[in-house]
This record gives structure tokens, sequence and C-alpha cells, in this order.
């Protein structure tokens, strides 16, 4: 009992080791706030990098892609156990290509990757019509143009003279009578879904108090030309086509990079009807994917398809971001055995300052076990409170770690977060309940660690020593 | 006083040692003590009082010789046993008090009966602890400064709170280092006059050390340790090894009768 009332009163009226208290406090609250933004850019990004992808994808190892996508998917539709686990599944095709277009008059060419789906199997997998920008395409995704982006198309194609034939002259009855006109609509090339970013860049120079400071190159009824490779010779073609929304996934690579189109359509451009790279399939429960991976690849054993989950596919970026958050712990956790030292410093001196208190103590029948109980404890205490406080005031700023961003660079006059760099509207953040236990935990083992040493000497001192101590 | 042997020791031996120098500061110290007795230890500074007191109260252990309690030697008890002869039946008062200056008076007086308990058993015997403290610290007039801390005490409320403390473990033995030694005068007359009313009283067997010579007097027998050794040679006393009577110092002022008035503290 006397372990648990001197623990207790060597908390409250050591005020030397409210330093502890405040170095533990503070390594407790760094870790928790940078593992729940770490994890929340990780969640974010693997939200992300989840997005386009489908739960499993079966791929063709180049962009020549395979045949019959139809008969495969009746397979996995047909097999016993896969029938079961599939929830939706589509088609895709994806090659590189070079998109150009004119922004204030100026020719633009960049590369970028088409990927040829059909719209409403490709919202069915998810991860696609969510993430479109004109909200009517949320529901039925489609390519066609809406009103507002064919009349701006009509009239770009208008002031350029094109399309619109003029009025008739007078039929010559000499000559041969001229062939049927041209229809009276012009012809409109097929509509496109272009990378939010391929279509906006960030003014940089734009007023600080502009909400939105995206610049668009390209509007929806704009054209562009796209250039790919066609068939097993890699000849070029091209085609003209006009962008009619955006994907808006805020994951750069894809935002930048992405031009979707429908499949019939790419494959009649490269001319490779038929074809496709991949197979896209969403699972009704995603804890069945290593199973459902194992019989695809039993299944297409002899066909030249790659079947792995989305996390198998962006393996590398997934294990980057685990090693990131990994390495950054470890630098994190040496802040809390720093403390540690902190502890072991002040805690022997403690034990020196309370050199006589122990031997009045072993004077009255305390053993040593019962006086390296007294100090571990309290180290355990300043560790419990440190790492109590600190997770408190760690939640409470990452709860509020935007506003407190804002503070800041009003204050400073320094934009903290660059939003253009993530295409965050803000920090996002993810507490994680058993990393904060696993952080105090830790704290609390290492004060616990640190202030064995000191116990144990406070626990051999000899009690006439001690008593004796000046 | 005196009933049946105690306590006792032979040719008790200790050497201090730091780096290559040796101190004896005991040797060969033969001595006793009986069931009810008080007995003094007197002797200059460095004559080895503290010491003797420390190895017969198992605070620290003798190189040579042996200690008897209660016809049990308990010179080459283990750690453990030590700590609980120390918590169970003997009691410390100490020159400079010793007590715990974060606890409150009443917390220091609890104290040894909170190293007995574990947390559990404190929470069904500590209300009872708790009454005898309060006894206690009533019984040596300091029913008004329980909840005080230490340095909120005066000298002599703060060595009678450590008397109430060595008491609640009721002690058979209780040891007392110069328990007037920063006390002024009057203050050092009441503490003997307590510790003189409990072994009278309570039949507490009290073995004081002290360098003060009148404040010996006042107790059954005295034991003189000059440099070590017990001064009165052993075959002048075959029936007590060691003791002389108070009269036989030759430095010793006349006796003096004490009146009974004098031996009761106020209010006990």
């Amino acid at each position: 009992m006397y372990k648990l009332l001197l623990c207790w009163k060597y908390l409250r009226t050591r005020y030397l080791a409210m330093v502890c208290i405040v170095s533990v406090m503070l390594g407790v609250a760094t870790l928790i706030v940078v593992n729940s933004v770490m994890g929340g850019f990780s969640t974010k990004l693997k939200e992300r990098l989840h997005g386009l992808l489908s739960d499993v994808v079966l791929e063709a190892y180049d962009y020549d892609g395979f045949t019959d996508a139809p008969s495969k998917m009746a397979l996995i539709r047909n097999d016993p156990f896969l029938s079961n686990e599939v929830e939706a599944m589509t088609a895709t095709l994806e090659i590189f290509a070079m998109l150009q277009f004119n922004f204030r008059e100026v020719p633009f060419t960049r590369p970028v990757r088409i990927i040829g789906i059909e719209p409403e199997g490709r919202k069915a997998v998810g991860g696609f019509a969510e993430h479109l920008v004109n909200p009517k395409n949320h529901e039925n995704p489609t390519f066609n143009l809406d009103e507002n982006a064919r009349e701006r198309f009509i009239i770009r194609r208008a002031s350029r003279g094109i399309d619109f034939p003029g009025p008739r002259e007078a039929p010559n009855l000499n000559e041969p009578p001229p062939p049927d006109p041209p229809p009276s609509k012009p012809h409109e090339p097929q509509g496109v879904i272009l990378g939010y970013a391929i279509a906006h860049y960030r003014d940089r120079n734009a007023p600080a108090d502009l909400v939105n400071k995206d610049v668009r190159t390209l509007e929806p009824g704009d054209e562009v030309v796209i250039t790919t490779v066609s068939g097993a010779k890699m000849s070029p073609v091209f085609d003209r086509f006009v962008v009619s929304d955006y994907f808006k996934s805020e994951m750069s690579e894809y935002d930048s990079n992405y031009v979707f189109m429908p499949i019939e359509h790419l494959q009649k451009l490269r001319t490779m009807e038929d074809r496709v790279t991949s197979i896209q399939i969403k699972l009704k429960d995603y804890n069945k994917a290593p199973k459902v991976v194992a019989r695809l690849r039993e299944l297409f054993a002899n066909a030249p398809l790659e079947v792995q989950t989305w996390e198998q596919k962006q393996g590398a970026v997934l294990a980057a971001i685990r090693v990131e958050k990994g390495i950054l712990n470890i630098l994190l956790f040496l802040i809390i055995a720093v403390a540690g030292f902190g502890i072991l410093a002040i805690f022997s001196m403690i034990v020196v300052e309370k050199t006589r208190d122990i031997g009045i103590l072993k004077a009255l029948g305390a053993s040593n076990g019962g006086i390296l109980t007294i100090f571990i404890g309290y180290g355990f205490l300043l560790g419990l409170v440190g790492a109590g406080l600190g997770t408190i005031i760690g939640l409470e700023i990452t709860v509020h770690i935007n506003d407190i961003e804002k503070l800041i660079a009003n204050v400073t006059g320094q934009d903290i977060f660059p939003r253009d760099v993530y295409y965050f509207d803000k920090i996002p953040t993810d507490i994680n309940l058993f990393s904060v236990f696993l952080v105090n935990l830790g704290s609390i083992g290492i004060a616990v660690l640190f202030s064995i040493l000191p116990a144990l000497r406070a626990s051999m001192l000899h009690p006439v020593r001690a008593l004796r101590y000046e | 006083m005196a009933g049946n042997t105690f306590m006792y020791a032979q040719n008790l031996h200790k050497i201090y040692r730091k780096n290559a120098i040796s101190t004896p500061v005991l040797k060969g110290v033969d001595m006793e003590v009986a069931e009810g007795e008080f007995l003094s230890v007197v002797g200059a500074s460095g004559s080895g009082k503290s010491t003797l007191m420390h190895l017969l109260g198992s605070l620290d252990k003798p190189d040579v010789g042996e200690i008897y309690y209660r016809e049990k030697r308990i010179d080459n008890l283990s750690a453990d046993k030590r700590d609980h002869l120390r918590n169970h039946d003997f009691g410390f008062i100490f020159q400079f008090y010793h007590l715990l200056p974060e606890l409150t008076a009443l917390e220091n007086v609890m104290i040894p009966l909170m190293i007995r308990s574990s947390v559990f058993s404190w929470l069904g015997n500590g209300s009872v602890a708790r009454k005898r403290a309060i006894t206690l610290m009533e019984k040596v007039g300091l029913g008004h400064r329980m909840h005080h801390l230490p340095k909120e005490l005066s000298g002599g409320e703060m060595q009678r709170t450590a008397i109430a403390r060595a008491l609640i473990g009721n002690p058979a033995l209780l040891f007392a280092d110069e328990p007037t030694g920063n006390l002024d005068e009057d203050t050092g007359r009441e503490i003997v006059q307590l510790l003189r009313e409990l072994n009278e009283i309570d039949n507490v067997t009290i073995i004081m050390v002290t360098h003060n010579l009148e404040i010996a007097r006042g107790t059954h027998r005295i034991i003189k340790l000059v440099a070590g050794h017990v001064e009165v040679p052993l075959q002048q006393h075959p029936e007590a090894f060691g003791v002389v009577r108070p009269e036989s110092f030759d430095n010793l002022p006349e006796d003096e009768n004490h009146p009974d008035e004098t031996r009761r503290p106020a209010g006990i």
C-alpha cells in the first residue's frame, strides 16, 4: 500500500518529474499527430490507388491485349466459385497516346494514357462514375456532350468556318448534279473524358482569397486530337475528339494522364476489334480476393494473362508507403527514447534526493523489492500521465489540424500545406485507435524501462548508509 | 523492570571499510537487554553507539559476533526475514526524526502498517489502522497536527510523530537513536518522559542511544561504550555483560530523585 501512496505523493510533489511528463507527453502527441496524418495520407492514397483499379485485374502482358473478352467473362460467370464472389466485371483497353489541343491559340502536346471502357460496366465495377465532374454522369456515365458542351462545340467549329456549308449556288444545268450536300448537323466527333489535371492547371499567382485557383485549358466541347498506334505494326493513327467531361479522382497520376473513351471506338481506331487489355473484376467480399485470384489463375492457366489484386498491382507503391510510415515511426519513437533518457537522468536525481527516505522505509521494514516497485511504479505513473496527456493533445491537434494549419499559415504567411500538390482540400487524417494504443504502450514501456536502473540503485541502497546520507 | 533475557549480543565486531582504509567501530561488544527494560547506551561520538544500535536493530550485519532475539539468532537472517523483524517486532526513533516529507504526520505514522499491507488488505484494514494511528497521535499529544506535513511541525512534534510511527506496529523492542539530540532541553526531557512512560505502562523494551548522561540516568541501566568496547570489564558484572548502574559512573552527577510528576509528559 505504501508503494502506491508514495508513487502518488511523488507524482504530485516532485515538480522535477513534470519535465519527464512533458517530454513523454510531447513525444506521444507528436507520434499520434504524425501517425494520424500519415495514416490519413496513406488511406487517401490507397483509396485513390484502388480508385481506378478494380479489386482483381485480369490483364494481358502487352498492349496487344487478348481476344474474346466476353467468352472469358462468361467462363468466370459460369464458374461455381467465382460466380458467387464476383459482383461485377468489365473489359477495358489501355494504350499510351499523344494528346494535342490549342489553348489560347498555342498548340499543346502531352503524353496520355487512353482507357477504352464501356461506361455502364465500368461504373458497376466502381471507382469511375463517382469521380466524374459533371454530376449528371454520376448516375449514367456517358461520353455524349451535354447541351452546353454541344453549343460550345458548334460555336467553336462555326468560328473556324468549317462544317457549316454556306448558301447554295444556283444549279448549273450543264454540269452533272453535285453530290448530296453534307448533313446539316455538323459531324460530331466522339466524346472523351479527360483527366482533370490535363484540362486544368493551378494558377500560383492567383489571389490568396480565391477559392478555386484552377485555370481551365479545355472546356467541355473543345476539340482535341489523339494520336496512338494501331495493330502489330504500331503504325500511328489519330482522330479528333471532343471533351465531354473530366475525371477527378484527386490522384495526381490518374488525373494528369488518363483519357477515357468508349472501348469500341478505341478498338476501331487501333484496328484491333475484339481485343482488350484487361478485365476488371469487382468482388462481393474483398477478403476473399486471394482465393479468387488463385481460382482465376487456375482457370486461365494456359492463357497469357496476369491475375492480380489491386494491392499486388500497386505493390511497390503500397510497400513504399508502409516502409515510409515504419521508418518515420522508428525515427519519431526516438523522441520518446530521448524522453526516456530524461527520465533516467531525473530519476537518478530523485533517487539521490530520496536516499534518506529510502533508508527510513527500509528501517521500517520495506523490502528491496518494495523500494524497486515504488520507483518503477513512479516511472509507470509518469509514463501513464505523460502518455495520457499526450494522447489528449495529439488527438485534439489531429482533429483540428486544418484549423491549426490555417492559423499558422495566417500568422506566418507561409502556405504549410500546398493543396495543389495533392489536390486535397484539407489535410487528411485517420486516427487509428490501435496505433494510438501502441504509442501509449511504447511510451509507458520506455518510461518504465528507463526507471528500472535508478529504481534498482534505490533498492540496493544499504539502509544505514541511506539513513546517514547527507 | 527486567525479566528474562530478551536480546543479547556476543562479541560484536564491526569494521567500516573505505578503499584501503579500515575503521573498526565495534571491537567485541557483549551486551544483553531484558524484556521490559529501558537501556541506555552512552558514549562519545564515534564510540560505536549508533553502529551497535543498527546491528541490534538488524539494519546492518556484524562482521563478527552473534545477536539473539527471543533466543533466536537474528544477525544471519535473510533480508526478507530481517525486513519482517524490523516491521513487526522493532520500532525505530532517530535523532533527525526521519519522517517522510511528502506525507502528513498521520500518514507517516501509518507507514509501518502500510508496509505490511497489500493494497487489498489495506482496503479492508485501512480504517482500523487509521483509527489506531489517530489514537497514537492523540496519545503523543498531536491530535491537532495530524494532517500537517513534517515541515509544518516543530522538532518536538516531529519526534513525537516519529515515536507514534515507531509504536504503531506494536513493537516489542524500541530503538531510539539520540532521540533528544536535535531538541532543546525541555523538549528532550518531554520526549524521554514519553519513552519512559511507554516502557512503564506499555512494557515496551527500549534501547536508547544517547550521549547525554542526564537523559540516560532516567533509564534502568546504562552501557557505556568507549572506542568500540563496553567500558566496564565483564568480570565486574558477571550477571549482566557490560552493564553498569548509573551511580557507578564517576563522572555522573549524583543520582537525582525524579518526582513522579516530572516523569509523566503532560497530556499522556
